[in-house]
């Protein structure tokens, strides 16, 4: 373990960024331009070693996503009505019911979807930026693919969303049954596409600003 | 060594205000708190205020879906069906609308909406499919706010807020009013009764009415309410009487008011009205409305009184002036002793009596006296035909015993009576009933019956009944007829002359007649030899025997051998025709016994016989003629002579007895058959006139 650790530690010391090699990486195309560079020659696209600014967005962003969540659990998501008995639904208590159904399934999905995965996109964007400019627990390595985790699961969160949008859409049968969005609907919408806008604004290459640190 | 350099300045950067870098993107974040913080403001805000309302039972209630409604707008929803402390309600928790909270004051009424049949319609009907709904009502002013409130059973009869009049309305019999029974106007609803309930005496019931703007108008001292629950049958002098208001008052009651005069003060909430059982009643309690001027006065009747009650009317000329307030015995003393006397006391109206407005006591006493002086008197009469009520009519007697109005100060005025007609009236009304009585109502009955058994027994008698059987009978007569030995015979008989004939002819021919003739010929012969040079008469006897022959010759065998055959071919004929053959089984059984003896006829019959007899007696003239060759000629003649003969015979043979039976019988049965068929088709065409004898 300790080996390990200490392999570990070393192979991470022995970080080369690209900022400590006088580049800078162009985020668009990937190209690498000498750091004195402020355009991407090949794309044009505005070159900086380090966004300044990424933190602040990242985290304004996360605090818009956590506070529309809020309103997102606590409003109806789905209005039911048939034959004029309305019943409204909030996410949590739609997974409660779908259990009650013997749905476990969809359930799990639903639940995991809307619950689990936009909790834990909170978390991991709270500790990828908490984690920048303080230690961390998970090494240079991990941090980089918890990212790419959270970048690439954000968007399957809209999968409650897209029910919603094709349920309101299909079932609209007058009085017999009318499905329609309600508030939580949108706060939702609203809370996973700040999530992603949140995750899109980290600049992942501060992960490694750590270890340029340590050595310098 | 070294260059002295500048001590190295500590040099901080400048630590950037936290502040200044701070990017736009945080008004993200600060907006969506705003618009959430906005939104549950706005839904705390609007989530309405929590009321309890009790009711007996929630049934349809359900937490989360039933709503409360005002004039059919949802203003809440129910949060939560609980009960009180000792189980005895059911406590349905609500939100309702801030807008509508100020008005939720102790006049507010709350009531489940179910589906609900009844006399006076559905009601309810949405709430099958959406469920109950908890209804609310209450004024348009804000009082005391409350939140806890008592469910109604059901709506309540009216509105609160509905303008319109409260009155009170007095019967004696309830039966007949129920809640929420209709108010009529000229038909019209106008509004609704409430509970009936009973006086503390327990004499009378009340029940309140709301009458609704703009009809509660119409309620004035003038108004009388009458009852028009179910419907009224009543026979009276002006007819039968059926009086059927709505539907709905037929099987909830209901009361009906009008304005029975002009003039009337109107009245204000509360005011208490009489319901009359009927409108008649009503209206006739017009004169009630100034009672309290009504002149008193007292009227010994001799007779019995029997069916006069108090309230009877009082009439002058069949106009009412007045009734019956009192009924009582007197004592009054008399030379001979006390003596019971029967008192009616009458409440005349003096401005019925046609004094003018205003007359007091004094002058209507006064109108009386004279009135009397001039014969007016009071007489007990009936009410009507059919009726045992007894009234009082006011009748001037010019002739009448003189009288006077006795005055009286501490008593009431005496207004001396006649004896009414009243035996002689019933005893008009006995006759007349005696006279429907002795109507011969049950002997025209029992004529009626007897003519109906007559008829019955007619078309029961065995005639009537035998008169089919008759047609049969008379078909079968006929063929007993046509089967009869004798006609039966005729063919027979037939065969037998002319078997006879036939054996005469073989007699002639065997020797006798013949060999006869032909000795006689030749000696005849001989006689002419013999005669021939003597006598030059034999031309002139050939010239006689042909007259002779010629006279046979004209004889008509023929024609009558083909009247025969014609009476046969029409017998034929007759038998062929479509209505004998129409004619029932028994009757062509008969026709066809009658073909049988017809062929009969033809087979064995005349004819050929006669044929046969022909062609014997024309071997016999060859006989002859073989014999008297010598006279070919002659013997010609007499071959004809013998075939002249032989049609004499046939004809003689026609002529017989025999024959002429055959020919009447046959007509007979020809028109015989002529009649049944007429029969038969007389019956075909009306087989009724079996049964009416045409």
């Amino acid at each position: 373990m300790q080996a390990d650790d200490l392999e570990n530690a070393r192979r991470t010391r022995e970080v080369l960024t690209a900022r400590r090699a006088g580049l800078v990486g162009c985020r668009t195309c990937g190209r690498v331009s000498p750091a004195a560079a402020t355009g991407c020659p090949r794309c044009g696209a505005p070159l900086a070693s380090r966004d300044a600014g990424s933190l602040q967005r990242v985290w304004a962003w996360l605090a818009a996503g956590v506070i529309v969540y809020i309103p997102a659990n606590i409003y109806p998501m789905l209005r039911t009505s048939s034959f004029g008995r309305t019943s409204e639904n909030t996410i949590v208590g739609g997974v409660v019911d779908l259990v009650q159904y013997g749905s476990y399934a969809v359930a799990l999905i639903v639940f995991l979807a809307s619950v689990v995965i936009p909790i834990g996109k909170f978390l991991a964007i709270a500790y990828l930026a908490l984690s920048v400019k303080s230690a961390a627990v998970i090494r240079g390595h991990g941090r980089q693919r918890l990212y790419e985790v959270v970048e690439f699961i954000g968007r399957w969160s809209m999968i409650d969303v897209f029910v919603v949008a094709i349920l309101s859409a299909l079932v609209q049968f007058k009085f017999v049954a009318t499905v329609n969005p309600g508030i939580a609907a949108v706060s939702f919408a609203l809370s996973v596409a700040f999530t992603m806008v949140s995750a899109q604004s980290f600049d992942p290459r501060m992960i490694w600003d750590a270890y340029e640190a340590d050595d310098t | 060594m070294s260059d002295p350099k500048p001590a190295e300045l500590d040099i901080a950067p400048a630590r950037p205000s936290p502040w200044r870098n701070l990017s736009f993107v945080w008004l993200v974040p600060i907006l969506a708190l705003a618009v959430s913080l906005g939104v549950a403001w706005k839904s705390y805000s609007d989530r309405g205020t929590l009321i309890e309302i009790t009711f007996l039972n929630a049934s349809g209630v359900t937490p989360g879906e039933t709503t409360l409604r005002y004039r059919d707008v949802v203003i809440g929803r129910v949060e939560d069906v609980g009960f009180t402390a000792d189980l005895s309600r059911v406590v349905v928790s609500a939100r309702v609308d801030n807008q509508v909270v100020p008005f939720l004051d102790a006049g507010t009424d709350f009531w489940v909406v179910r589906p609900e049949v009844g006399p006076r319609g559905i009601s309810g009907l949405s709430t099958v499919l959406t469920g109950v709904y908890i209804e609310g009502a209450w004024d348009e002013d804000i009082g005391v706010a409350a939140r806890r409130f008592t469910g109604s059973e059901g709506p309540p009869l009216v509105q609160p807020g509905r303008e319109g009049k409260r009155i009170t309305l007095r019967a004696t019999d309830g039966k007949l009013l129920t809640q929420g029974a209709p108010v009529f106007f000229r038909g019209i609803e106008v509004g609704r009764l409430e509970t009936p309930r009973l006086t503390v005496s327990g004499d009378s019931i009340l029940v309140d009415a709301f009458i609704a703007t703009p009809h509660d108008r119409r309620l004035t001292t003038a108004t009388r309410f009458w009852d028009t629950s179910g419907f009224s049958v009543s026979i009276g002098p002006g007819g039968l009487n059926l009086d059927v208001d709505s539907l709905a008052s037929l099987v909830v009651g209901g009361v009906e008011f009008d304005d029975v005069y002009e003039g009337g003060e109107p009245v204000s909430a509360g005011y208490v009205f009489d319901i009359y059982a009927d409108e008649a009643e009503a209206r006739q309690s017009l004169f009630l409305r100034s009672s309290a001027e009504a002149v008193t006065v007292a009227v010994p009747f001799g007779s019995s009184i029997s069916g006069l009650n108090p309230g009877a009317p009082v009439r002058l000329g069949g106009l009412r002036v007045g009734e019956v307030s009192a009924l009582a015995a007197q004592v009054t003393d008399t030379p001979v002793g006390p003596e019971i006397g029967l008192v009616a006391n009458l409440a005349l109206e003096p401005s019925l009596l046609g004094l003018p407005a205003g007359a007091g006591e004094a002058e209507t006493l006064d109108f009386l006296e004279e009135a009397v002086a001039n014969g007016l008197r009071a007489r007990l009469a009936t009410a009507n035909l059919f009726s045992a009520a007894l009234v009082v009519d006011l009748v001037t007697l010019p002739d009448a015993a003189p009288a006077t109005l006795r005055r009286e100060p501490d008593a009431l005025p005496v207004l001396p009576s006649v004896p009414s007609d009243l035996p002689n009236f019933t005893a008009t009304a006995e006759g007349f009933l005696e006279r429907i009585n002795a109507l011969p109502v049950e002997e025209l009955m029992g004529r009626a019956i007897t003519l109906m058994a007559s008829v019955e027994a007619l078309a029961r008698a065995e005639s009537t009944v035998a008169v089919p059987g008759a047609a049969v009978a008379l078909l079968e007569e006929t063929r007993a007829l046509v089967n009869d030995e004798a006609i039966r015979a005729l063919p027979r008989d037939i065969r037998d002359a002319v078997a006879d004939l036939r054996g005469v002819v073989a007699e002639l021919r065997a020797g006798g007649a013949v060999q006869s003739l032909t000795d006689a010929l030749r000696r005849a012969n001989e006689a002419a030899a013999n005669f021939a040079l003597a006598s030059e008469d034999v031309p002139a006897l050939v010239e006689d025997l042909r007259a002779v022959a010629a006279k046979a010759n004209s004889l008509q065998a023929e024609e009558l051998v083909a009247a025969a055959t014609r009476v046969l071919d029409s017998a034929d004929a007759l038998i062929g025709t479509e209505a004998a053959r129409a004619l029932p089984p028994a009757l062509t059984a008969a026709l066809d016994e009658v073909r049988v003896t017809v062929a009969g006829l033809r087979e064995g019959g005349a004819v050929e016989n006669a044929n046969a007899t022909m062609e014997s007696a024309r071997a016999a003239a060859e006989a002859a003629a073989e014999a008297a060759t010598a006279l070919p000629a002659l013997t010609e003649r007499m071959e004809k002579l013998v075939a002249q003969a032989e049609g004499l015979v046939a004809a003689y043979g026609d002529r017989s007895n025999f024959n002429a039976e055959t020919l009447a019988a046959l007509r007979e049965v020809r028109s015989a058959a002529r009649a049944i068929s007429e029969l038969a088709r007389t019956i075909e065409r009306n087989p009724n006139s079996l049964l009416i004898g045409r």
